[in-house]
């Protein structure tokens, strides 16, 4: 039974961390950026979801404005921060770092703008349906019809996703961006604006991770919310767990992150909880540094 | 006509500001920084922004609530109290920084309520408050080190320490679940291990520990806790944490349908805090607490009834719980420190009141403090409660039943202490 | 000959700035001189920055984690085995280099996003690890003093001007050094290995030692920029090293302009007075409290994009191009006008 709970607790929070994987390798296919303003958007998404609860009351409203809101964002994000940067910064001798330190400094901007906005207490939303853990043979589990949602969802997701990638003009266009965007160009595909619709899937997204991670948890949510920076350094193990390309690959290592975690803290010291990242991190990059899924080809950018 | 007037006024004022530079050297010896005819001047560090912050960033506004009471009625002896606030992100760095700037520029006659153990010690290492003389009262946090006159001359504590309630847990735990199999939920630092070593001394041997990293208390985490607790057929669980771990523990126990007995820990103890994250008052049924000040509901307690009436017309919509009543009963027993200090209070004068008249201090606690020349610890226990079926801590039967120890290997015996009625209209005496 | 010269200049110079902070520690009140020692402590951590990111290209966003291993190191020599203080730093140093070179040595494989989210990592694990051993002293940290100024200083010397002095003695000496570095022949391979690692290579520079060697030293000094700030706040704790820390340094480097080590004093004043700078300002409008507490985030945050996107090289370096740009016009019309 413990074995099998640890195993729940691994997946749900896995599948939480994978849609936040998912939105880090929409961004890297898209523009080749890690984008470590993510959980940041997320939040600020979350926000919208907020307010749309409050407004409204039914979640199920909010999730699409909060995913609505979330990819307009990020697409105005790309539109210009990224374009601006492309535009100023993307040659000389910091062109390398210069999107991960305007990302850093973005996630500051939304951060401090959160606060000022809404002040920094909690707010809260509450689950659309039952946490409560499904009961078999006396034993509750630590399953929930909530947390079986979190799952669906994030199964949706990928599904959708890569059907538009597979199997319409438009994921030809933004698989031909990602990889050769000159030829792309010359094949008349609109490369920037491609690129800024990877951004706003990635908004999307994160969003659906930000209301779900909240969720799930007991509802609770502010500008300092520890969950918010767990979900920005797990959701980027987890998409290098998977290779950073792959949807897929994202969708593995979220959950690979999520069961391995859980089983360390249960096993070996739930004391753990900052530093088994790491060296999760630490490990995949030394043993297996192409990812679980993605081509051989080295960690560079 | 008009040139006379120019050079009447450069004259008269070449005159004001010779007085005025006269006038500033002169009381120089007779009053103390901080303290003018006017005005006293305190000043606080806290984190007002940041994880750390949730819940103790509302202390500031309970106290300066009792500080604007206090001064619409007279102040301490016709001058105002006031409290300046800096956010030190529960960072030692930004605490030694912003305690510079409280002495150093805005020239504070006293600190108030810094929080934070490693902050408290940077502080204490740093700035060195004991040098400069300035008293640091009522620090924020229960590490019994700062009871210490040795080595903190300047500094008093407040709140009973860990080791203190541990060690209370652990005798009530021998006298109503001897037997029975004990879980222990504890933060993985000094306010665990403190907590580890007053179960120690009490004798208390558990069937499972628990440590959970400060920081990475959420609804994951807790489900894995609770598995443990499972697996070792716990029948009663503590949660020595603070109020999110609490929190956590317990909207997930709903969900899972887990209730052994509870015992939760002061700091992370509070209802009204546990309440509003979202946990069923039914979790919080019957489970036992502790606290060194009365319930937070307890109407009819004459200094609840006060600090909540002030407290709501103060800060409008904010819950009264039981950060603010801490935060207003430091405010009160820092205004009778200074009322103690004399006519005109120095620094000097505050530290030797609270020595010598510091245990007599009117306040909320049920509990007696401790101070005197050779020690500055604060409260000295807790009473024991249990939560009502509307999730509020209630003493049992109605009374309320407390416990005393120190911080050391002296034992646990039940209280006697009646506390002094409160002064006329909650002003200092 | 001429190098030798220009050495010598650079060696007058700093001597020369120590002289004009030595008078000026005595100019100010006690607040500026404390204020004085986080800048000196701030500038050393930042020129560890600008030799890592500026020059050999690695990013890290956990530098405040190698800040720590310096720090706990001194303060661990210090209580264990009180050493003397110009030990502990020395120490510090090479705790935090050793430190650097295993983490070097993953970087090197790594680069761009993938260490900079290794670093991240990092940075929110390892101050956490003071938890699991005891002589580590926890949450609530080790003291670390490094003893009272000595007495032929005078009555009047007070612990922050002696904090003041041996920072910025300690941060003249390590900007000596790093910018010796960087005008020797590592400093021109970290740069080639920056600028086309392929070609680098081709010259026959060995790119991954190199890189691993930037990496070493970067996190020695910011060792030592840790025991510093251990030094002022006379404590170590989990808790003096939070992420924020590590993206302070990294944003003082980039608002210094990350690429040369010239505007490095304008990076650490700059984030010392912004607090500062804020509060004015969040009163002069009149602000709500909750504008007010996170006016210094946003206005630090907002600089850092403006600087990366207007001035990706720094205020001085733009100003020095700009100058370098002027005059040669000059000096063409000149011609022409002949």
């Amino acid at each position: 039974m413990q074995l099998l709970n640890t195993l729940l607790i691994g997946v749900t929070a896995g599948s939480i961390y994978a849609l936040m994987a998912i939105a880090f390798v929409l961004v890297w296919r898209s523009t080749r950026v890690i984008n470590f303003a993510q959980a940041g958007m997320a939040l600020l998404s979350t926000y919208f979801g907020y307010e749309a609860v409050s407004r409204i009351g039914s979640f199920w409203v909010a999730l699409p404005v909060a995913m609505i809101g979330g990819a307009l964002f990020a697409a105005l994000v790309e539109l210009i921060l990224m374009r601006l940067l492309v535009k100023h910064a993307s040659s000389g001798p910091i062109a390398g770092v210069a999107p991960i330190i305007a990302t850093l400094g973005l996630l500051g901007v939304i951060r401090s703008v959160i606060s000022m906005i809404w002040g920094g207490q909690d707010l809260r939303i509450v689950a659309p349906i039952s946490n409560d853990g499904f009961t078999i043979n006396g034993s509750t589990l630590v399953f929930s019809p909530l947390k079986l949602l979190v799952l669906v969802v994030v199964a949706v997701l990928l599904l959708l996703l890569t059907i538009l990638f597979q199997k319409t003009n438009l994921g030809l266009a933004l698989r031909a961006s990602a990889h050769a965007p000159e030829i792309a160009r010359l094949s008349g595909v609109k490369v920037d604006s491609v690129r800024t619709l990877g951004w706003a899937l990635a908004g999307a997204a994160g969003a659906v991770a930000g209301l779900f991670q909240t969720v799930n948890g007991n509802g609770n949510f502010s500008p300092d919310s520890i969950e918010f920076s767990l979900l920005l350094v797990s959701g980027f193990i987890a998409a290098v767990i998977g290779g950073l390309d792959s949807l897929l690959g994202a969708v593995i290592g979220g959950l690979f992150l999520g069961i391995t975690i859980s089983f360390v803290l249960m096993y070996v010291s739930s004391g753990l909880f900052f530093i088994a990242p790491f060296i999760i991190l630490l490990l995949v990059l030394f043993i297996r540094p192409q990812g679980i899924i993605g081509v051989k080809a080295g960690r560079r950018a | 006509m008009k040139a006379l007037n120019r050079r009447k006024l450069i004259t008269a004022s070449a005159v004001l500001a010779i007085v005025g530079l006269a006038s500033t050297a002169i009381p120089a010896q007779a009053a103390e920084v901080g303290v003018s005819s006017t005005q006293i001047k305190l000043g606080m560090t806290l984190p007002m922004t940041g994880t750390a912050s949730l819940g103790y960033n509302k202390i500031p506004g309970a106290a300066k609530a009792y500080f604007d009471y206090l001064n619409a009625n007279g102040g301490i002896n016709g001058r105002k109290v006031t409290l300046i606030v800096k956010d030190d992100r529960y960072v030692p760095t930004e605490a030694v920084s912003k305690t510079n700037e409280l002495i150093l520029k805005d020239k504070v006659m006293a600190l108030l309520a810094p929080l934070g153990t490693a902050n408290v010690k940077a502080v204490a290492s740093s700035v060195n408050p004991a040098r400069r003389g300035v008293p640091v009262l009522f620090v924020n946090t229960g590490f019994s080190g700062f009871a210490d006159v040795k080595k903190y001359p300047t500094t008093y504590a407040v709140l009973p320490s860990y080791i203190m309630e541990a060690k209370i847990m652990g005798e009530y735990i021998k006298e109503n679940f001897a037997g029975k199999k004990i879980g222990l939920l504890y933060q993985d630092d000094d306010f665990g291990t403190d907590a580890l070593a007053g179960f120690k001394a009490a004798g208390t041997k558990f069937a499972v520990t628990v440590p959970y990293a400060s920081g990475s208390q959420n609804a994951a985490a807790a489900a894995g806790w609770i598995t443990k607790f499972k697996a070792a057929e716990a029948d009663v669980v503590i949660l020595f944490g603070v109020s999110s771990a609490t929190s956590a523990m317990l909207g997930v126990a709903a969900q899972l349908k887990y209730a052994p007995q509870w015992m939760l820990g002061s700091v992370g103890g509070d209802a009204t805090t546990i309440k509003l994250t979202g946990v069923p008052a039914g979790v919080l049924y019957n489970a036992i607490g502790f606290s060194p000040v009365p319930a937070t509901t307890d109407m009819k307690d004459e200094y609840v009834k006060f600090f909540s009436d002030i407290y709501a017309k103060a800060v409008p919509g904010s819950p009264f719980d039981l950060n603010v009543l801490l935060g207003m009963n430091t405010a009160f027993m820092t205004a009778q420190a200074l009322k103690a200090a004399g006519i005109n209070p120095t620094r000097k004068s505050l530290l030797e009141a609270i020595d010598s008249k510091g245990a007599t201090f009117a306040n909320s606690a049920l509990v007696p403090a401790g101070y005197s020349k050779t020690s500055h610890v604060g409260l000295t226990g807790y009473w024991v409660g249990k939560y009502s079926p509307t999730g509020d801590l209630a003493p049992i039967g109605g009374t309320y039943v407390t416990y005393t120890t120190d911080s050391g290997s002296g034992p646990v015996v039940k209280s006697t202490y009646k506390r002094p009625a409160m002064p006329a209209k909650g002003l200092p005496n | 000959m001429h190098k030798a010269k220009q050495e010598s200049t650079h060696l007058t110079m700093f001597i020369l700035g120590g002289v004009v902070l030595y008078f000026l520690s005595g100019m100010v009140d006690e607040l500026r001189v404390y204020q004085g020692a986080t800048i000196a402590v701030y500038v050393i951590a930042i020129s560890s920055i600008i030799l890592l990111t500026g020059y050999s290209g690695q990013v890290s966003l956990g530098h405040g984690a190698l800040m720590a291993v310096g720090a706990y190191a001194a303060a661990v020599l210090r209580i264990e085995f009180n050493l003397p203080i110009i030990l502990c730093f020395v120490v510090a140093v090479l705790a935090a280099a050793i430190g650097g070179a295993l983490l070097g040595a993953a970087a090197a494989r790594l680069s761009g996003p993938y260490l900079a989210g290794t670093t991240l990592a990092l940075a929110i694990g390892l101050p956490s690890l003071a938890n699991q051993f005891e002589v580590l002293g926890g949450e609530q940290g080790l003291l670390f003093d490094v003893g009272f100024p000595p007495l032929a200083l005078g009555e009047e010397f007070t612990q922050y001007k002696w904090f003041f002095w041996i920072a910025a003695l300690a941060a003249l000496i390590s900007m000596w050094v790093v910018r010796n570095l960087l005008n020797s022949a590592y400093g021109r391979a970290w740069k080639a290995g920056r600028g086309n690692e392929v070609a680098a290579q081709l010259t026959g520079i060995n790119t991954a030692r190199s890189k691993v060697l930037a990496f070493t030293i970067s996190a020695g000094i910011a060792g030592l920029a840790g025991a510093l700030l251990a030094m002022t706040i006379g404590t170590v704790s989990p808790s003096a090293f939070p992420l924020s820390l590590s993206f302070a340094v990294l944003t003082g480097a980039v608002l210094a302009g990350i690429t040369t080590l010239g505007g490095v004093i304008l990076g650490a004043v700059v984030l010392v007075i912004i607090p500062e700078l804020a509060d004015v300002i969040a009163h002069r409008l009149g602000a709500a409290e909750s504008v007010t507490i996170n006016l210094p985030g946003l206005i630090v945050s907002g600089l850092l994009i403006l600087t990366v996107l207007f001035v990706p090289n720094g205020p001085v370096e733009q100003h020095r191009a700009r100058k370098a740009k002027h005059s040669a016009l000059l000096g063409g019309t000149h011609k022409k006008m002949q």
